[in-house]
């Protein structure tokens, strides 16, 4: 596959249009956001341009892409059930998974959201972490899900957001990664954080076990992305995007 | 004495026709009149909600708009696609040969038993597991062109057999092989018979062709859903798209009526 890319001097990447500030669509058709930057490196060092495909997130995180796209940089979480139909790189960096809640309910604490809704993006490793079947790649630890918490799929992190902006109260909290809840507070999004980070998400670039034949590809993938770590490229695009580096593990 | 009758009927007529054309133009009028009315009047609730926002629509209007030229290129490849299966299928359907017949009538009968969206998914995203993969375009416009092509087939078969049976009858008379007869008298004339249901099926297809928009084909209805809900502006991007598969709509059966009538010019 490394060779096929090489060739036609382009390498597919699949992205999420509305996941800021990780990834998003600009009025003039460009993308834009952490992920995509990160993307536009890993293909500068390959020696080829990027095309930008949107697939659904809950298509990515399943596998069997029918080689619709070469790779993922998608702020996808390393987890057990995904290794094994995706192969991860060595994680480009880490985010803690944060809890929300929508302001004029009045809940403090995680305890408060026992038997509650709780709205997350469908594919995600939150809606795996409140039914129970979330094992991190590195064996990270999982905090408790709060007693009969109940989840409230949307097709993404976002649209729960925007469907609080908007209005609408479906759910009472919201889990989705700590800079994805900041970026919605900042926005004016009635919600405010509750309780410490749930869990700490180690986030890799993915290709589909599915795909050709792609050692020589998953090899260089993972060079570059070290090299990135070292030379300080994706430090300086967390503090660029989320005011933090969140590239080491925390 | 019949130059003087004429002479006495003429102002007659003509005023005969002056009124009714004063009726008709009272009729445009009030009917114009409705329209704008309600039109304004939905206008004003939704901008009453205060979540119009022009700047929304400057800055984004233009990437949402250019979602049209996809659309009208999968509807427009889409219906020729189904036409051609619809007249297959058709000639299926009146076959006398049992394995066409069946073939044709079970094509007909699962197609529009089943939804749309369910075929949009299954040619996307089952045929791969198949080993047939399809990028959204080529994707939808199978869909598109299968689904309608089994009503279509329906529409078709209904206009072959409204031809009159003399055509048919006159045409073997003169010695005309079946084949001859089908393609040169017969199906000729239930295109025309046609015309109308293929028309009011492509007006319907400009709207399917937003179902499309589940396999993230960027085309007007996806950037529309896409660039409101990230924006906050779900109000005005899904307005603008509604607006636009409107103004396709009434553009294209502006032209529909002016072709039926050119067809039905044979008929005065």
């Amino acid at each position: 596959m490394l060779a096929r890319i090489k060739s036609n001097g382009v390498i597919r990447v699949g992205t999420d249009p509305n996941y800021a500030p990780q990834s998003f669509q600009k009025a003039d058709g460009t993308f834009d956001g952490f992920d995509v930057e990160v993307a536009n490196e890993i293909a500068k060092r390959l020696g080829v341009t990027v095309k930008f495909e949107t697939p659904d997130f809950s298509v990515v995180e399943a596998g069997n892409w029918a080689d619709r796209f070469d790779i993922s940089v998608g702020s996808m979480t390393v987890s057990e059930k995904r290794k094994g139909v995706l192969d991860f790189t060595e994680p480009y960096y880490f985010t803690p998974a944060q809890m929300a809640v929508i302001k004029d309910i009045g809940i403090t604490s995680l305890d408060g959201l026992a038997g509650k809704k709780i709205c997350v993006g469908e594919g995600t490793t939150y809606y795996q972490w409140l039914t129970g079947t979330l094992v991190l790649g590195d064996g990270g630890a999982l905090a408790p899900v709060p007693a009969g918490a109940e989840a409230l799929t949307q097709k993404t992190d976002q649209d729960c957001a925007q469907s609080v902006k908007s209005g609408r109260r479906d759910a009472d909290g919201w889990l989705s990664s700590s800079t994805t809840v900041q970026e919605a507070i900042d926005k004016g999004t009635p919600f405010v954080t509750v309780g410490d980070p749930l869990f700490f998400e180690p986030l890799a670039v993915a290709t589909d076990k599915a795909a050709p034949p792609h050692a020589e590809l998953q090899a260089e993938l993972d060079r570059i992305v070290k090299e990135m770590h070292t030379d300080g490229t994706l430090s300086k695009l967390s503090m660029k995007w989320f005011d933090k580096d969140l590239t080491t593990k925390q | 004495m019949a130059v003087a009758q004429a002479a006495v009927q003429a102002p007659i007529v003509d005023a005969i026709a002056q009124a009714q054309r004063a009726a008709r133009r009272d009729f445009m009028l009030k009917f114009s009149l409705t329209w704008a009315v309600i039109i304004a009047a939905l206008g004003l609730v939704i901008y009453a909600t205060g979540n119009a926002d022009p700047a929304f629509t400057l800055e984004w209007g233009p990437f949402i708009l250019a979602g049209i030229g996809l659309t009208i290129f999968i509807c427009v490849t889409s219906i020729t696609g189904a036409t051609i299966l619809a007249v297959l299928g058709a000639l299926g359907r009146l076959s006398v040969n049992p394995f066409l017949n069946g073939l044709a009538s079970l094509y007909v009968s699962l197609v529009r038993g089943t939804p749309l969206i369910v075929q949009i998914y299954f040619i996307f995203y089952a045929l791969p597991l198949m080993g047939v993969v399809l990028d959204p375009i080529p994707a939808g416009i199978i869909a598109l062109s299968f689904n309608y092509g089994a009503y279509m087939t329906e529409i078709f078969r209904a206009g072959i057999q409204a031809v009159p049976r003399g055509q048919r009858e006159a045409a073997q008379a003169l010695g005309m092989p079946e084949g001859l007869i089908m393609r040169r008298i017969v199906l000729p004339q239930a295109t025309r018979i046609v015309v109308p249901a293929i028309g009011n099926d492509f007006v319907a297809m400009i709207k399917d062709s937003s179902l499309v928009s589940v396999v993230g084909l960027q085309e007007l209805l996806w950037r529309a859903n896409t660039v409101g809900r990230s924006n906050q502006q779900i109000i005005q991007a899904l307005l603008i798209a509604a607006l636009v598969y409107w103004a396709l709509t009434i553009v294209f059966s502006y032209f529909q009526a002016r072709l039926e009538k050119r067809l039905a010019k044979g008929d005065r």
